[in-house]
Parts: structure tokens; C-alpha cells; sequence
């Protein structure tokens, strides 16, 4: 009679009371699974908006830059981009490289002037590597990657009282330091999620961009796009070699780097869900070893008969650890049923969920099937129950066997 | 000249705590005993035999004297080998029968055998005969709590025989037994002492079982007041 048999029989013997421990461990599994999946759903959402968003997955740029200790317009721009386009892309897992330049100005409509953070890029490659396009809520996307044009976030083009198809002046100051402006089409509005970036974003070509700050061929950066599969941690160390010994005095930074904002939230929801994580483990630990403290009480004398008849202590706690990851077990494979079911509902209700910290807009809730969640939530339970098990059962087993034989 | 003895105790001593009562249950008596051995511990209550029968069954530790198991003192084994010892050379017969409720009779009785480590077909072949040894072949698949006393009892002695005990020491075996039934269940122990040469040392008040007896120690007080 194996511990694992004996201890199968005794969650059996007491059905109700093994029914509501593991019917703890279901809704604890349950809400684990699901907390686990919305939170690693929202990163990932993160993750992609970030990369996508325009950060891409590696930044190529003179150190300077990084360090922000650029004084003028693109005082430490890259001149050669054509060999530093071709370096990079060389590298198997480059998938597109993006040049872009970075300037700040002030936007006009004859009346009224408001700051803005522009950037240049090619219309073409940031529409096929970014989701920038899709963010156009009114107008267009430029119509070649040479248009005399911009791409306004809806808070700048309400600040500034511009709507699609509008004429405005773009100011720039050239790398001399000289004010310059060019009129430029309001091709379209961009809702972006970022409500600091959606009341300033300038969106250009790069030929508009040049003829703006008056340099040709200079660029800020270049935004690498890397295939699906390959990792932005792998991808950096190789071209940071290629650049080194091509000649190219460039540092690499990656996403994760650069995306302070995804760094903060996470760090944010980290912190939240941990400490609820905490909190449901607490709970069913207390609830499961109240039960399981009953359950060895009641047992009391049995206990001291199986130690009187030669049962070491040790396979006594055992009986009872096991009798624990059994419920566990059980347990897990409910709160999995359970947790898909309600992740099935939840998804079909689209409910829409409040803009997380930073954002504009909400998303609809979506609860992802992760199975690492499931798996953390299954270590978590059976951790949770062999602990709530193995105390009461300690203490169960330290008791005098003439006591516990004469436990009525 | 006999056999030396399997178990010896000097000046065992052994106080409870009842209350502000200090309840000597021992009080530094000396006793030995043997292989074959069928030996009763009377006195009435309070007197001391089920303290003496725990500690002389490991199931508890004397406050003061020695006991020696095969001459060394069973004091110096930690809990483990205590257990080890009742496992593999003892048995134990409770008057409450305390049979493990979630486990058949054959069960039951496999347990013991289990923890020792022996194979199952081993186990179950054991487990049969013992069962049809002490009358019950025909309730090997039922739980304890479908079992009359005395059936429940006969498990219990089934179980305490299944590794082969030199001793089976049995605290009031016929308590919760009706006079019929306790008179089967001692002549089955007799009969077991005869036939396979296991000890039997009882503590008990029941003038049946003092009657079977080829050895009675009287208690009182925690002291042997008489012996015959």
C-alpha cells in the first residue's frame, strides 16, 4: 500500500471536506491562470506597440545621440547611411533597416505656433514595418515617400487648429542653427496611445525633412526591424562587431533599452500582480490548512496506531503531504477548465478596459492562454498545499504515541 | 537453563501529570520477559500495567531505570529505529481494535508487512492465510467499519502477527468484546502462542484472560505486588 494510495483513499473518506479544499485550489488556479494570461497579454500588447510603435527592435546611432548631448539639429547625425544601411542588413536576421531623422520645431497655422517633436522617415518602409499608418483616424497616409507633407497626432492638430488637408508651416532650425520653415499639406490625423506623444507628433518624409533642416543625406538614426523569431538581446552584440569593424565608431541599442515607458508599466504591473499573487497564495494556504489542521486532528489516534505499529514519523508526514498534492492536483485540473472557460467569456464580451498608465484610448480586454501561466499556477498550488499539509501533519507526528492512542 | 530475555526492565519509573496531581505510574520496578512467554499484567486501574506494557512495547520511555532489548539498552535507539523494532519484532493489539478505517481487513493486515518492505504477492499470499488463521477468510475485502468487534479484533491479531512479532503485546484485547467472543478471540491467542511460539503479554483486569495466563505479574501502585 504505497503512500500515494493510502493517501488517494483518505481525500475520498471525507468527501465534503476534500471537495471545498479543492474547490479553493480551483478558484485560486483559476484566478492565477487568468491574471497571469491578461498580464502577459498586456505585455506582450506592450511589447509589440513599442517595437511597432517606432522604437523597432535596435537603434543604430552615434553614442552622442543616445546620451542626448546633441546641441543642434543633427550635431552628431549619421552621414553615411548607405554603409551603415548595408552593414546591418547583411545580418541574416535584419528584416528592415529605417533611416530616420529627429528634430524639434514649432508648427504653424499662421495664427498660432506649438512646439512639436518631429520625425523624418521613409513613408514606404514605415508603413510596411510599423503600425504607424494604421494609427490615421482622418485623412491619409502620404502619397509617395517624396510628399511635402506631414502626419500631425490629433492633440497637436487640435492645439493648432489643423485638419486634414490643411496647409501649415513646419519651423526648423538648421544644424548651423539657422530658423528655416517649409509649408507642408496636413496629409492626415494620428491617434497615438501615448497622450504626451499624441500632442506633439510630427510625422514627415525624409526629403521634407532635409529640405526643413537644410541637410542632405544625414540622418539621427536607423530603426532595425528584425525578422520574426530572432531576438533583439542576440541581433545587437553581431552588429555592434559588423559596425566595429566596418569602421563604424555606432552604438546599437535595443528595444528594451530605449522603451523606458514599457520598462515603467511593467515594473507597475509587475508590482501589482505580484502582490495579488501573493494575497490569493495566502489565502488558499490559510483556508487549505485550516482544513488539512482538521483533517490531522481528527486522525489523531490513527496516527498514533500506524506509529505504534512501526509507521515512521516521516511517511506519516508524507501521507499527508501527498493527500495535499492530490487535492492540488485535482484542484489545478478544475481551475484549468474553469479558466478557460471564463477566458472564452471574457474575450467574447469585448468589454472595454480603461487606457493603461500614459495611454489615450482603452482596449478591449483579451485574456491569452499562456501555458507557462498554468504551469506557474500548478508549481504555485502544489507548493501552497504541500506547505498548508505538511504542518499540520509535523505536528500530528510529534505528538507521544501513548497520547495520540488515547486521543479521543 | 532458560532462554535470557528478550526484554528487561530495572527500576522503571514513569510519572504523569494530571492536573496539579503528580500520578505515579511506575514506580522503579523491575521485570522481565521472554520468548513464548503468556504473560498477563493485571491490577485494577490506575495500577500501571498499560504504562508498563508502552514501555516495554517502545511505545513510550520510562523517566528513570533501564530496559534492555537482547541485553542493549533499548534507551539509546532514536525514534526511528524504536519504530523499526516495533515494526520487525513486535505486535500490538488495542482494545479499540484501531484498525485503519480507509484499508480492507487484508489490507490491514498487508500494512505492516508494506512498511517492511516485503513484495506484494508476498503480502497478499501472508495476509490470506493469517486472515483464514484467525477464522476470517471470508471478510478479506471488507472495511473495518462493516466488521462485528470481534472480527475487528481478529484482524487486529492478524495484523500483528503479519511480520512474524516475537512479542505481541495486547492492552485490554477483550474490553469491547462480548463474553463469547472474547472467550474465542484468548483461546485463538492461547492457541497462536502454542502453535507458532509467539509472546503474549497482556495488560488487562479481565479475569478470562488472567485465567489463560501461564504467567501473571499483579501491579498496584506502580510496583509488582505479586508474581505466580
Amino acid at each position: 500500500m504505497s503512500v500515494w494510495a493510502l493517501a488517494l483513499r483518505n481525500v475520498r473518506r471525507n468527501r465534503r471536506r476534500s471537495l471545498l479544499t479543492a474547490g479553493i485550489v480551483v478558484f485560486g488556479f483559476a484566478a492565477f491562470a487568468l491574471a497571469g494570461g491578461f498580464v502577459s497579454q498586456t505585455f506582450e500588447g506592450l511589447k509589440d506597440g513599442t517595437i511597432r510603435g517606432g522604437v523597432g527592435h535596435l537603434q543604430v546611432a552615434r553614442p552622442e545621440t543616445f546620451a542626448g548631448a546633441e546641441e543642434r539639429t543633427l550635431e552628431h547625425g549619421i552621414a553615411d547611411v548607405g554603409r551603415v544601411e548595408a552593414v546591418l542588413r547583411r545580418d541574416s536576421a535584419v528584416a528592415a533597416v529605417l533611416p530616420r531623422i529627429d528634430f524639434v520645431g514649432l508648427l504653424s497655422n499662421g495664427n498660432r505656433s506649438v512646439p512639436y517633436l518631429g520625425v523624418g522617415f521613409d513613408p514606404s518602409d514605415e508603413a510596411r514595418a510599423m503600425e504607424t499608418r494604421t494609427l490615421v483616424v482622418s485623412g491619409r497616409w502620404f502619397s509617395s515617400p517624396s510628399e511635402i507633407a506631414v502626419v500631425l497626432g490629433t492633440g497637436l492638430a487640435r492645439a493648432v487648429g489643423a485638419k486634414a488637408g490643411d496647409t501649415v508651416t513646419v519651423f526648423g532650425t538648421t544644424p548651423e542653427g539657422v530658423l528655416n520653415a517649409i509649408d507642408a499639406t496636413v496629409a492626415g490625423l494620428a491617434e497615438l496611445p501615448v497622450k504626451e506623444l499624441n500632442d506633439r507628433y510630427l510625422a514627415t518624409t525624409i526629403p521634407a525633412a532635409s529640405k526643413l533642416l537644410d541637410v542632405g543625406g544625414t540622418v539621427s538614426k536607423l530603426v532595425v526591424m528584425l525578422k520574426p523569431g530572432a531576438r533583439a538581446e542576440d541581433a545587437a552584440p553581431r552588429l555592434r562587431a559588423a559596425l566595429s569593424g566596418a569602421g563604424l565608431p555606432l552604438a546599437v541599442k535595443t528595444w528594451r533599452e530605449l522603451a523606458l515607458f514599457y520598462n515603467q508599466v511593467r515594473i507597475l504591473y509587475a508590482g501589482i500582480f505580484g502582490f495579488m499573487g501573493a494575497v490569493l497564495v495566502i489565502v488558499v494556504l490559510l483556508a487549505c490548512a485550516n482544513t488539512m489542521t482538521m483533517a490531522a486532528a481528527e486522525r489523531t489516534r490513527e496516527i498514533g496506531t500506524l506509529r505504534a505499529i512501526g509507521t515512521p514519523p516521516a511517511k506519516v508526514r508524507a501521507m499527508f503531504v501527498a493527500e495535499g498534492l492530490i487535492l492540488a492536483l485535482a484542484g489545478c485540473v478544475a481551475g484549468a477548465a474553469l479558466a478557460l472557460l471564463v477566458r472564452s467569456g471574457l474575450n467574447a464580451s469585448h468589454i472595454m478596459l480603461p487606457p493603461p498608465p500614459g495611454a489615450s484610448h482603452g482596449t478591449p480586454i483579451h485574456v491569452a492562454f499562456y501555458p507557462l501561466t498554468y504551469l506557474a499556477g500548478l508549481v504555485a498550488m502544489l507548493a501552497t498545499l504541500a506547505a498548508a499539509s505538511y504542518f499540520p501533519a509535523r505536528r500530528a507526528s510529534r505528538v507521544p504515541i501513548v497520547e495520540a492512542l488515547a486521543h479521543v | 537453563m532458560s532462554a535470557p530475555p528478550i526484554l528487561r526492565g530495572e527500576g522503571l519509573t514513569k510519572t504523569y501529570r494530571l492536573g496539579e496531581q503528580r500520578v505515579e505510574a511506575l514506580a522503579g520496578l523491575d521485570i522481565a520477559f521472554g520468548a513464548g512467554e503468556f504473560t498477563v499484567l493485571e491490577g485494577p486501574s490506575g495500577s500501571g500495567k498499560t504504562t508498563l506494557l508502552n514501555v516495554l512495547g517502545l511505545l513510550d520511555r520510562p523517566d528513570s531505570g533501564t530496559l534492555a532489548l537482547d541485553g542493549e539498552d533499548a534507551g539509546a535507539l532514536d525514534e526511528r529505529a524504536r519504530a523499526r523494532v516495533r515494526l520487525e519484532r513486535f505486535g500490538f493489539v488495542f482494545q479499540t481494535f484501531n484498525l485503519v478505517p480507509v484499508l480492507s481487513a487484508r489490507e490491514n493486515v498487508e500494512y505492516p508487512m508494506a512498511l517492511a518492505g516485503r513484495g506484494r504477492a508476498e503480502r497478499e499470499a501472508r495476509a490470506r492465510a493469517l486472515l483464514a488463521g484467525v477464522g476470517i477468510a471470508e471478510k478479506e475485502d471488507v472495511r473495518p467499519d462493516l466488521l462485528s468487534g470481534g472480527q475487528r479484533q481478529r484482524v487486529a491479531i492478524a495484523r500483528a502477527l503479519a511480520n512474524e512479532p516475537e512479542i505481541v503485546f495486547a492492552d485490554e484485547p477483550t474490553a469491547n468484546l462480548d463474553s463469547h467472543t472474547a472467550g474465542d478471540i484468548l483461546d485463538l491467542m492461547r492457541r497462536l502462542n502454542e502453535d507458532r511460539g509467539v509472546a503474549f503479554l497482556f495488560a488487562t483486569h479481565d479475569p478470562r484472560v488472567v485465567e489463560r495466563a501461564r504467567r501473571v505479574v499483579t501491579l498496584r501502585d506502580g510496583a509488582i505486588v505479586a508474581r505466580r
